[in-house]
């Protein structure tokens, strides 16, 4: 579902290469955690796998199809994520301006998704992350937890194949990171997808498939 | 997509209510103004051109004299009637009459019934054509309705026609059914009114209708080659070009400031969207995540523009109708600039405008979203979803100073260029300049000022404040643009306006010589008048005549003004206010001094000699002089009564300027009140007159002072709203300043100190903008458009009040800002910012 | 335009003027006996008579045969601004009205009207008159003298040279035409038959070679309709034999005669006249007009003493409304005329459309 083959990565001016000759594959239904130490490019990996940052040599291949996110434009890289990558993030992000359910819907809004399709969808799906009858309120109302769940919501409601996570219990209290990862790991399980959860958290890391450890030397 | 869109838009309207609507209203205004002036004008102009042709007709030419005392000699009009091209060629004479004792002259229109039908239509008398031809030949007048309600006149009612010293005792035959309703007209057979009124050997003019299938313009054309010098030859075209000649430059004057206003609105667009943008740079961003394409994404944000121009505009459409509507009931079609009289034309929108005012606001709101939507572009998507808008240092490059410097260079030159096609088009483009100049000028300014700000004796947050803006001051210089291109404006209008003003004062006192005043509006003053005032029993000790003609030097070019005056030839300065000095002429030359309007539309100077058609034939006639007239805009000349009877002109007086015996000037107007009112003239005294032409002058500079009030009230709120959203921008800083210690209070102080400081920037770059652009319209707008010059008078009082008003204003505005800052969610900020 | 109806209109003219009028009007002049005409002098204009018309009808042969063509101008004195010191006072007016009767389509016609001195003119000392650019003039050449006729509208104009054949032909005794009963209903009344027509026709902008024959009329008069008469019926015929032919009547409001007369010169020189008792008009064939309703005798059987005779319309519809001076509608057009001689002429009917409107 996502394979990095030899992927490299300096920063503009910098001497000394982020990464070099990083490669790695998920495969459907796989969840992996990258660990590391803060500063060794963690979110520069994730940020060139969502294609949002670009790296010097390499290749991301996501999805059945196995497209090379590196190789399109920022309109195609758009576009690939709004199909086949969900994201949950540490801060949530959430639209504060939005309805719960308006938040949930933007994924399948950028899928072109029917009207009845996008509302089955929904409700299901804050049924599953435990939100019935939240569909109508507002984000500010929500609790940390209650909003992680929403985005949890968002990143599965359009199927995507590849969910990646960066730090999604970091701005939570230790009892609803334990719930927020189980539910998340629930889910991503149900939904056969691929995982790369980036974590300081070793009990998270830890309830995982597989641990990829990102060092100075590399992968390991 | 579309869903999500208007998801968003509904959002963004919902949170930020006030300054949506406000943005909106400005749009609004600004299409508003702009429309209501092209429905007022348009109205005017169909509604004088209507107004033209009732009367006149839709003739493929007309033959006229170029002097307006002159005539279409009879075998001329033999001539053209047995040309085989001309279906029917129908004379008319038209003169100013009065009416029995009333003080109105009425328009007095010769026509012949055997030719009229054909030309105009409008004019023929009511009743069954054989009966009423025959009442008309037989000397009846007819009179339209409007003229019978005003004089309370009847069918079969006895009544005198009188000009000067003719006198015409008719019978008022019927009314004029197809005159157009207001229209003040009489109309009488041509032989009875040139029996009465003249021209002797001649017709007033010959309007011609050629027969089907002739080419009309070569027929005039080869017409034109044959014509005498003191005749001309014009088509529909020409009159139509005269019509919209003769307010053309006004109706521009009125329209920039419409584009003014609408530039304010986008101006407040652009500061509501860059906040908007700053304020959801990680909402925009995290939708750039998700999958919302850059190109969508930079759509969303030109949609949201889009939301508050369309409506505003549209608003603005409704706006303007009914601001146009008021405006022609209350001061007619003009706005009080006294081109056409008397009407009040009904309103009526065409699509075709109302589809461009629309587009116009519609644009103005896409340009105001233009730059922040780039500016989202350029945003690292990443980067944005963790800290939010991050400010581009690449601006420092912009903070040097030879760009004004170029620009100001730039408008400099063109002010010196001449007018294309009589409108001040480089002038207009100078003023553009000038402010860009000044906005260009603004990032300099601003670092000078914030880092000596830095360098002062302040508290230690505030001098933290200064040196960040110093760094980073995009916002500051939006805040500070608005304020600079409102006051700016607002500088220049008053320094013109009050330039004008002075010079019209001083001029009124060069044009108005003597205590007394007697017009005779538009009529020769008959001799009984004259003779009285020669009576023994007479207080005034002397009094000059003046007789009032037209020249048509130009057939697209409104009328000159020929006035022949009681005037010494040798000392013409005595009289008129000459700008240069005064050329002696040769002593057997007629002399003329003309106007400085007819010095630039015909390309004329003073000791010239140049041929005129007077009196029925080209005479050379040498410049005396250039003189300055702020009445007549298409231009005056001047002629002495005695070299214009020497020429064989018959002088018939209509206005006299009167000086009273020493020592009966209390009494002089009261003896003379009874008198004029006898032959329906006015007196006036100097002061009357004076006061009069000052308050004209300044009803018809009311619109300006609306505008200047709205561009300041939108410079102001632009100034509240970019402090604002610089709040939010930097809520990361003042985050880790409020962590560092500093409370809410030295926060919201150290906002404030910067906006009055931006306002401080602004006003200075706009005051000298604005005084620098009050030049150009004084010494190039004016003189381009309208042909009036004045020295520059820069009103420093008004101008000092206005920016310390300003500034006290801006401080308010600073404290909108400081309470946002002081509502920032702090801790959530620099937890968000980990 | 119908002469006979225009004189009515002529008649009325100062009756409404005095009313408005203080200026005093100069008596109009008797049509007397015995008056000797001099030409060319007497084909000029009479300005101090009341009413005054030239008239030129004709057939041509080519560019198609039996085009009928027709140009009047008349002159009125209205009595009005007779004092009034302008040269544009309205004291004489003309009217000219021209038309075109082409068989198988449909008559044209047009009209000018102004005031002397301002777009017309006439001279008083021989035949030329013009509006604009319409004209009726004599000239004389070497040759001898002509007409030249001149007229162009929006879809059809003519300009034509016609040659006397025959001496000009004095109506009445020696020129006096009696119009009724009483004393002083009478006219000066000339004719010229038989004219030699050749020139240009342009019909909806083609110019084509025209030529045909003609019949000149010219009379003035000051006081001619009178009694009970409302209507007129009249012929002005070139016979194929070199004769000329003319004939009128007055009805009355029953469609009786009033007064008639015809005079028939021969060929060689001789004339007849015939007077009501010899003269007798017959309707024998009517057509309605679908505009006006009117019902006019288009075959009319004229007899003259033993003579029998008939006209054939070359076209039906040559029914015309006309304006000015005053609404008015009659039929004047081509016709054959066949029976004891053979022509062709102008047959004018009036006062079949209603009652004249004044």
């Amino acid at each position: 579902m996502l394979s990095v083959a030899d992927l490299a990565k300096r920063h503009s001016g910098a001497a000394r290469p982020v990464f070099s000759s990083l490669s790695f594959a998920v495969a459907a239904g796989e969840i992996v955690a990258l660990v590391g130490e803060s500063g060794i490019g963690k979110s520069t990996l994730l940020n060139c796998i969502a294609g949002l940052d670009t790296p010097e040599t390499g290749a991301i291949r996501i999805g059945r199809a196995q497209t090379d996110i590196v190789r399109l434009d920022p309109a195609g890289r758009a576009a690939l994520r709004a199909r086949q990558i969900g994201f949950v993030f540490q801060a949530f992000h959430i639209l504060p301006t939005l309805s719960v359910e308006q938040n949930i819907a933007v994924p399948l809004l950028l899928g072109g998704v029917a009207a009845n399709e996008r509302a089955q969808r929904i409700e299901a799906l804050l049924a599953r992350v435990g939100l019935s009858g939240f569909a109508l309120r507002r984000p500010a109302t929500l609790s940390g937890g209650e909003l992680q769940r929403v985005a949890i919501a968002r990143a599965l409601v359009h199927k995507p194949g590849l969910i990646l996570a960066d730090e999604p219990t970091g701005n939570l209290d230790p009892r609803t990171a334990g719930e927020i990862l189980s539910l998340l790991l629930a889910q991503v399980r149900a939904e056969q997808a691929a995982a790369l959860i980036v974590t300081h958290s070793q009990p998270l890391a830890m309830r995982c498939d597989r641990i990829l450890t990102l060092t100075a030397e590399g992968l390991r | 997509m579309n869903t999500l869109a208007a998801w968003l838009i509904a959002a963004q309207f919902a949170r930020r209510r006030t300054t949506s609507l406000l943005s909106l209203l400005a749009i609004a205004l600004g299409v508003a103004l702009g429309y209501a002036i092209h429905l007022i004008n348009d109205t005017a102009l169909a509604d004088f051109r209507q107004a033209m042709r009732s009367v006149q007709g839709e003739p493929d030419a007309i033959v006229a004299p170029r002097d307006t005392t002159g005539s279409v000699g009879l075998a001329l009009v033999e001539e053209l009637t047995r040309d085989p091209a001309v279906l029917v060629v129908a004379p008319v004479i038209e003169v100013r009459v009065r009416v029995d004792q009333h003080a109105l002259p009425v328009r007095l229109i010769g026509l012949d019934v055997f030719s009229a039908p054909a030309v105009m239509p409008a004019l023929l008398p009511e009743g069954r054509e054989a009966q009423a031809s025959r009442a008309i030949l037989d000397g009846g007048v007819y009179a339209s309705p409007a003229l019978l309600a005003k004089l309370a006149l009847a069918p079969g009612d006895h009544l005198s026609l009188w000009r000067g010293n003719s006198r015409w005792p008719a019978v008022l035959a019927g009314q004029l059914p197809g005159s157009r309703p207001g229209d003040l007209l009489l109309v009488a057979d041509i032989a009875w009114v040139q029996a009465h009124f003249g021209p002797p050997a001649g017709v007033g003019e010959a309007r011609i209708r050629l027969a089907p299938g002739v080419d009309a313009t070569r027929w005039r054309q080869a017409l034109a080659e044959r014509l005498p010098s003191d005749l001309l030859i014009r088509s529909d075209d020409d009159d139509s070009a005269r019509v919209s000649n003769l307010s053309r430059a006004y109706r521009v004057n009125l329209n920039v400031l419409a584009l003014v206003a609408l530039l304010t609105g986008a101006f407040l667009v652009f500061a509501n969207q860059l906040t908007a943008v700053a304020q959801r740079a990680s909402q925009f961003a995290l939708l750039g995540v998700l999958g919302l394409s850059p190109r969508r994404l930079m759509l969303q944000i030109l949609g949201e523009a889009l939301a508050i121009g369309l409506p505003g505009a549209l608003l603005g459409l409704a706006l303007g109708h009914a601001l146009a509507t008021a405006f022609t009931q209350t001061l007619g079609g003009d706005l009080g600039g006294g081109y056409f009289s008397g009407s009040a034309p009904t309103i009526i929108a065409r699509p075709l405008p109302a589809l461009g005012f629309l587009a116009l606001g519609c644009a103005a709101s896409l340009a105001g979203a233009a730059y922040p939507a780039w500016l989202n572009r350029q945003q690292d998507l990443a980067q944005a979803l963790k800290s939010g808008f991050a400010e581009e240092t690449a601006s420092s490059s912009a903070r040097h100073l030879w760009l004004p410097t170029v620009l100001g260079v730039l408008a400099y030159g063109l002010a010196q260029l001449p007018p294309v096609g009589d409108l001040p088009l480089a002038g207009y483009a100078s003023i553009a300049l000038l402010l860009v100049m000044g906005i260009t000028a603004a990032p300099w300014l601003t670092q000078r000022v914030f880092a000596a700000g830095a360098e002062l004796p302040l508290a230690a947050h505030q001098r933290i404040a200064l040196q960040n803006v110093a760094q980073a001051p995009l916002l500051a210089q939006v805040a500070a643009s608005g304020l600079i291109v409102s006051f700016a404006l607002t500088i220049s209008m008053v320094t013109m306006v009050s330039s004008f003003r002075l010079a019209v004062d001083r001029w009124l006192d060069e044009v108005l010589p003597a205590p007394l005043y007697l017009r005779g509006k538009a009529t020769p003053l008959p001799d009984e008048l004259l003779a009285a005032l020669r009576q023994p029993d007479s207080p005034f000790a002397r009094f000059e005549q003046t007789m009032h003609a037209a020249l048509a030097l130009d057939v697209q070019r409104p009328n000159v003004a020929l006035i022949v005056r009681e005037i010494d030839r040798d000392q013409p300065e005595a009289r008129l206010p000459f700008t240069g000095a005064v050329s002696q002429p040769p002593p057997t030359q007629p002399v003329v001094w003309i106007s400085e309007a007819t010095q630039e539309l015909y390309r004329l100077h003073s000791g010239q000699r140049v041929r005129l058609p007077l009196l029925g034939r080209e005479i050379e006639v040498f410049i005396g002089g250039v003189w300055r007239d702020y009445v007549r805009q298409f231009g005056a000349i001047v002629i002495s009564r005695s070299d214009y009877e020497r020429l064989g002109g018959r002088f018939a007086a209509s206005d006299l300027a009167l000086w009273p015996q020493a020592g009966h000037s209390a009494t002089a107007a009261a003896w003379l009140a009874p008198l004029a009112a006898r032959f329906g003239c006015e007196v006036a005294d100097a002061g009357e007159i004076r006061q009069l032409s000052l308050s004209i002058f300044d009803q018809s500079f009311a619109v300006t002072h609306a505008l200047e009030a709205a561009a300041m009230l939108i410079g102001l709120f632009g100034l509240a709203v970019t402090l604002a959203a610089n709040v939010w921008l930097r809520a990361r800083e003042l985050a880790t300043l409020g962590a560092l210690g500093f409370d809410r209070h030295m926060l919201s102080q150290a906002v404030i100190l910067e906006g009055v400081l931006i306002a401080l920037v602004g006003l200075l770059i706009g005051l000298a903008c604005g005084i620098a652009i009050g030049a150009v319209l004084t010494y190039v707008i004016n003189p381009q458009a309208f042909h009036w010059r004045m020295t520059l008078s820069v009103p420093w009082p008004s101008a000092l009040a206005g920016a310390a008003l300003t500034l006290a204003a801006a401080t308010v505005a600073s404290r909108y800002a400081a309470r946002q800052a002081t509502r920032l969610p702090l801790a959530q900020i620099l937890a968000d910012a980990q | 335009m119908s002469r006979r109806n225009f004189l009515r209109c002529a008649l009325l003219l100062p009756a409404l003027a005095r009313a408005a009028s203080p200026t005093t009007v100069s008596p109009y002049p008797a049509v007397v006996p015995g008056h000797r005409l001099i030409f060319p002098r007497d084909h000029g204009a009479h300005p101090e008579f009341r009413t005054e018309w030239w008239y030129v009808t004709g057939a041509l042969d080519t560019p198609r045969a039996d085009i009928g063509f027709q140009l009047t101008f008349f002159r009125s004195r209205p009595g009005i601004a007779e004092n009034l010191h302008s040269p544009l006072a309205p004291s004489q007016i003309l009217f000219a009205h021209a038309a075109l009767s082409l068989p198988g389509d449909r008559l044209r016609h047009s009209e000018r009207s102004a005031r002397a001195n301002l777009g017309a003119g006439f001279s008083t000392s021989d035949c030329d008159v013009h509006i604009g650019a319409w004209q009726l003039a004599r000239e004389g050449r070497s040759s001898g003298e002509i007409f030249r006729l001149r007229m162009h509208s929006a879809n059809f104009a003519y300009e034509l040279i016609l040659e006397p054949t025959q001496p000009p032909m004095l109506q009445g005794d020696d020129g006096y035409s009696r119009k009724g009963h009483v004393p002083g209903l009478a006219s000066y009344y000339v004719s010229w038959p038989q004219l030699q027509t050749t020139g240009t026709l342009i019909l909806d902008g083609r110019r084509h070679a025209a030529s045909g024959r003609a019949w000149f009329d010219h009379e003035w008069s000051t006081a001619i309709l009178g009694g009970a008469a409302v209507g007129w019926d009249w012929v002005g015929i070139n016979l194929a034999d070199g004769g000329a032919l003319m004939a009128f009547r007055l009805r009355d409001r029953q469609g009786s005669t009033v007064f008639a007369h015809a005079a028939w010169r021969q060929a060689d020189g001789l004339v007849h006249r015939f007077d009501d008792r010899s003269l007798s008009f017959t309707p024998r064939r009517f057509w309605s007009s679908p505009r006006s309703a009117a019902r006019y005798p288009v075959e009319l059987e004229i007899r003259l003493g033993a003579h029998v005779l008939r006209t054939l319309p070359l076209l039906d519809d040559q029914e015309l409304s006309t304006s000015r001076p005053t609404p008015l509608t009659y039929w004047e057009g081509l016709v054959k005329l066949e029976g004891s001689f053979n022509g062709r002429g102008y047959l004018e009917m009036t006062g079949y459309a209603g009652h004249l409107q004044l």
